[in-house]
């Protein structure tokens, strides 16, 4: 053993002679912490997840270590390296490829068996590594204490303890990567046994885990064929391989090792875990802990009272209040602004008095503040005290959320939460803002008294120009929108709600040929198409990303369009905007079932791992919130100026005295106000749609404001718009992702079909003769 | 107690029985069927014995060969069910295997492993498995030994038996998760999905694949 270990040391500073860097990988299930301490080691944050697929590409980091640089990898989560998923076959692919140096094995604490379960396999690959026991605290809560010791004998590895979260024990690990040893295989001997006995040599340390021979039988997967036909040579069986006789001999030894596997596991987990009764952690602080919850239940009636009073204009807390600022105190308090020559921070912070509403509008902080002050916080922050308070209501919370009987109405007060949060704070009160205030009033303003007329004037602050439109667009009326969606995004997610969320729709998903993890991938369309059909990967097969893909361009729209729309349906009747969801959400299900039944191929299995319910973590939100943004900026902007420079051009080139755009205006009016019976300016919506839908939905918001349209015709190019085709930076992520072919019929079905259903619409409205 | 009975006998009366499962009992297609090659000597050694009734080319089974082709067929389909479920064979090359078996099994394990499988009553072609004595005993004790874990109530603690390993991905899938045989898990949920909790993790599975973890129910479980 000891000479092996000294060969193993050699390797190593070997390596640091001749090869530019060692390289070291982090490998572990989901979700423990692998991101946490791999940008320790390299400085570098990545994203931090609760569900598969935000990493699996992989990530890469350098770390200087004994005065070398180091190559760090942070590899997927996986739960086996037998692999089932595409993250776990990317992390067996690296571990046959390219050998690291060192691993280190990250794991949660409170799930020895399946932490043991990777070791056991790492084993078999025979190279130097290092266990992690991660979420010591969480174990720790639970009663659980794990023999480290007892296990650093077992495999012959150093195994630390840390909390990465809070820093503790990662030092240690730094310090003790050097220490790292090949494990010894605690199976090994058992193995060889039981393998002899079948006339198979042992693959030992140095070859291919004899698991990925059944495997490659299983899947005949391409990148397992040469090292297992090299195992198989080796072994002297490569023929009796393709025998069929031999196969049901092989997969009789394959159950009988996983038995060997299994029996091992049960073993050390009964060896090496011990669970110690806690005291619950209620009586800790009772009296104090139903404070907090008498100020939850307070805080979510007076939301939910609130939220139906608004329906039926009652009184409600929430108006009380704000009448008094507005009629009170602000008045008094911009007065006296006034008196010390602060006016413009006056306005800019609380807006300007609107005699008509009788309220102050467009500030930047009110009346966002007083929203999320009054409605929002009073449910979060008790939630979130009990939650830190108590493990066990923890529990029943994750348990509530996922039984339909209490899930379904939690799920209508995170709607709503989420409601206000995106729709009024982000689409209505940061979008006046910033749009009035910043841009209508400074900005502007600002540049029209330098800027003199003529082209550049219109090329930058005309009816088309790049900042009058494109960049306020962008900044001031989706930014906002996207910002506060992908927040919202971010802590559901964080809070590990979203995988719940999954069991109480899998049934619906079921109907339309998918399962209900597909809920990840469709909530986050809400926020972005173009991100959410990135994320389809995480679905199990292909017909699955293929309907999932085609239902997020279908119908799903984006949280930019929706803060229009929410705004549009500000002015519309209840009916109206019943009308329009219920007409997409009908053709989104008919649609989807009939691709399930068309689609060749099978639905995946649902299993699922479900994270425990915990307090997001801010710094986590965070840094997820602001990847998205930049993402969606550089993915965004370009796309904004773009289409405001083509219309800018359509605008300016001009032919017998009609611009470009009234040519698009008469080529597309057949179908625009023939079979859709709109006014003909909304072919412009509709193409400003392709380049971006939230531009083209902004484009529609304007139409209504200046009463353009009527309700139907409202209903009507809402409903077409939202189907219509996906725009430009989401069709490039489907053909990215599916092919062009695949790309170019999706985008042929869902043109005619979303006109289709508009006229439809249209028609049926029109002969009823339904107004709203 | 079983008098020895030759391999033909039994391939005949076997194809006997699954005739008349479909309905037809001529000659002809009882001869198409078997497995053996159908002479008149054989036929009429059948009725010689007991076994089988003869009115033209129309065979019926009489008591006792009745009773002989139920116990052959049991085994065949119990056979069936093992292969397939927890040997994790596919039915084209289940026929071979599970042809041997029914020879070699005695009926004490025909019973054993029935038990074992939570007395199936179909085999993996979907007919019918006869009921043997331990089936019989089943209903009247409703304990059964091995259930499948959409058969648990919520709050049930079990140990895991065996996977139905019809679906090799999805053994190996709910294994790494933690859900192997000798693990005691935890049902919290059946509705709208199965939440079970094994060790500290909980996982989220449908009702089909609640449907292929097969558990023993033991009150004495705990822990």
């Amino acid at each position: 053993m000891s000479a092996i270990i000294d060969q193993n040391d050699l390797k190593i500073s070997e390596k640091k002679a001749t090869q530019a860097s060692p390289r070291l990988l982090l490998i572990g299930n989901p979700n423990v912490g692998k991101s946490v301490i791999f940008s320790y080691l390299t400085g570098r944050y990545v994203t931090v997840s609760n569900y598969p697929g935000t990493t699996v590409e992989v990530s890469h980091g350098k770390m200087r270590y004994g005065g070398v640089d180091w190559e760090v990898v942070d590899s997927p989560g996986v739960n086996s390296l037998a692999p089932h998923s595409e993250d776990e076959r990317v992390t067996r692919d690296i571990l046959l490829e390219a050998p690291p140096d060192v691993i280190v094995q990250v794991a949660d604490a409170k799930n020895l068996r399946r932490t043991l379960l990777i070791t056991s396999q790492l084993a078999e690959f025979g190279l130097p590594m290092v266990l992690v026991l991660n979420m010591m605290d969480e174990a720790r809560s639970r009663g659980i204490e794990i023999d480290v010791n007892g296990i650093s004998e077992l495999f012959g590895i150093p195994v630390l303890k840390a909390v990465a979260t809070e820093g503790e024990g990662l030092y240690d690990l730094f310090k003790n990567i050097c220490k790292a040893k090949i494990p010894t295989d605690p199976l090994n001997e058992p193995r060889e046994r039981l393998l002899a006995g079948e006339g198979y040599e042992n693959p030992g340390h140095t070859s291919l885990p004899l698991q990925n021979t059944f495997e490659w039988m299983q899947t005949q997967d391409a990148n397992l064929r040469e090292p297992v036909e090299n195992y198989l040579e080796k072994s002297g069986v490569e023929d009796e391989i393709f025998k069929p006789e031999s196969r049901l001999r092989l997969r009789k030894l394959s159950s009988r090792l996983d038995q060997l596997r299994n029996g091992f596991l049960e073993q050390s987990v009964a060896k090496y875990k011990k669970t110690i009764p806690t005291v619950v952690d209620e009586l800790r602080s009772g009296v104090v802990l139903k404070l907090v919850f008498i100020l939850l239940a307070l805080g979510t009636l007076t939301f939910l009272y609130t939220e139906i009073g608004r329906a039926f204009g009652l009184p409600t807390p929430y108006s009380l209040l704000t009448t008094w600022l507005d009629g009170h105190a602000l008045p008094r308090l911009i007065a006296s602004l006034d008196g010390l020559r602060l006016g413009w921070l006056g306005r800019l912070l609380f807006g300007t008095f609107n005699s008509e509403s009788g309220a102050f509008e467009n500030g930047l902080l009110y009346p966002a503040v007083t929203q999320f002050a009054l409605l929002i916080a009073p449910v979060v922050i008790p939630l979130m005290m009990v939650l830190r308070r108590s493990r066990l209501f923890g529990e029943r919370l994750g348990y509530w959320s996922r039984d339909w009987k209490t899930g379904v109405p939690m799920l209508l007060v995170v709607l709503l939460l989420m409601y206000e949060f995106v729709g009024v704070i982000g689409a209505a009160s940061l979008v006046d803002a910033l749009e009035n205030t910043i841009f209508n009033t400074f900005l502007t303003p600002g540049l029209q008294a330098i800027i003199p007329p003529g082209l550049i004037y219109d090329f930058l602050l005309g009816t088309y120009g790049l900042i009058s439109v494109g960049m306020t667009y962008a900044l001031a009326i989706v930014l906002p929108i996207v910002a506060t969606f992908f927040i919202a995004f971010g802590l559901l997610e964080d809070s590990g709600y979203l995988p719940r969320l999954a069991i109480l729709s899998d049934r619906v998903f079921r109907v339309i040929g998918l399962n209900g993890k597909a809920i990840l991938p469709m909530v986050l369309g809400l926020g972005c198409d173009t991100m959410a059909t990135m994320t389809t990967r995480i679905l199990g097969t292909k017909k699955e990303r293929l309907i999932a893909t085609m239902l997020l361009a279908l119908g799903v729209p984006c949280s930019a369009q929706l803060g229009v729309i929410l705004a549009i349906s500000g002015s519309m009747s209840l009916g109206a905007v019943t009308t329009v969801v219920g007409v997409i959400l009908s053709q989104m299900l008919l649609v989807g079932y009939l691709s399930s039944k068309i689609i060749k191929g099978k639905r995946s299995d649902f299993i699922f791992e479900l994270p425990p319910i915990r307090i997001p973590i801010l710094k986590n939100v965070w840094t997820k919130t602001r990847y998205r943004m930049v993402w969606y900026l550089r993915e965004a902007l370009p796309l904004f100026l773009l289409g405001t420079l083509i219309l800018f051009l359509l605008d300016k080139l001009r032919m017998n005295g009609r611009s470009g755009l009234d040519f698009i205006n008469s080529a597309f009016s057949p179908i625009v106000t023939g079979v859709l019976k709109l006014p003909e300016r909304s072919s412009q919506v509709f193409i400003l749609g392709f380049l971006r839908r939230d531009y083209g939905a902004a484009g529609l918001f304007d139409m209504v404001r200046n009463g353009l349209m009527d309700s139907v015709q409202i209903v009507t190019s809402l409903i077409v718009l939202t189907l219509f085709i996906p725009c430009v930076a989401n069709f490039f992520m489907i053909i990215r992702e599916q092919g062009t072919k695949r790309a170019m019929l999706i985008l042929a079905f869902i043109t005619p079909f979303a006109i289709a259903v508009g006229a439809v619409v249209n028609f049926l409205l029109r002969y009823f003769g339904i107004t709203f | 107690m079983h008098k020895w009975i030759s391999q033909e006998i039994i391939e005949l009366l076997e194809s006997v029985w699954t005739n008349e499962e479909k309905g037809a009992n001529d000659e002809e297609s009882i001869a198409s069927s078997a497995k053996t090659t159908v002479t008149e000597d054989l036929l009429a050694e059948c009725e010689r014995e007991g076994y089988i009734t003869r009115n033209l080319s129309e065979i019926e089974l009489t008591p006792l060969g009745r009773k002989t082709a139920e116990d052959v067929i049991r085994r065949h389909r119990i056979a069936e069910r093992l292969v397939v479920d927890v040997l994790g064979m596919t039915l084209e090359e289940v026929e071979s295997d599970a042809c041997e078996f029914e020879h070699l099994v005695a009926p004490g394990i025909i019973e054993a492993i029935c038990t074992l499988l939570g007395h199936p009553r179909t085999c993996p072609h979907n007919l019918p498995i006869p009921e043997g004595h331990c089936c019989r005993k089943h209903e009247h004790h409703l304990d059964s030994v091995v259930t499948s874990v959409d058969n648990l109530n919520v709050g049930d603690r079990a140990r895991v038996a065996y996977v139905s390993a019809r679906n090799y991905s999805r053994v190996q899938k709910l294994s790494s998760l933690g859900i192997s045989p000798g693990v005691t898990i935890r049902l919290h949920q059946k509705f709208p999905g199965f939440v079970i909790q094994c060790d500290e993790t909980q996982i989220a599975v449908e009702k089909e694949i609640a449907k292929d973890i097969f558990v023993w129910q033991d009150d004495k479980v705990t822990g």
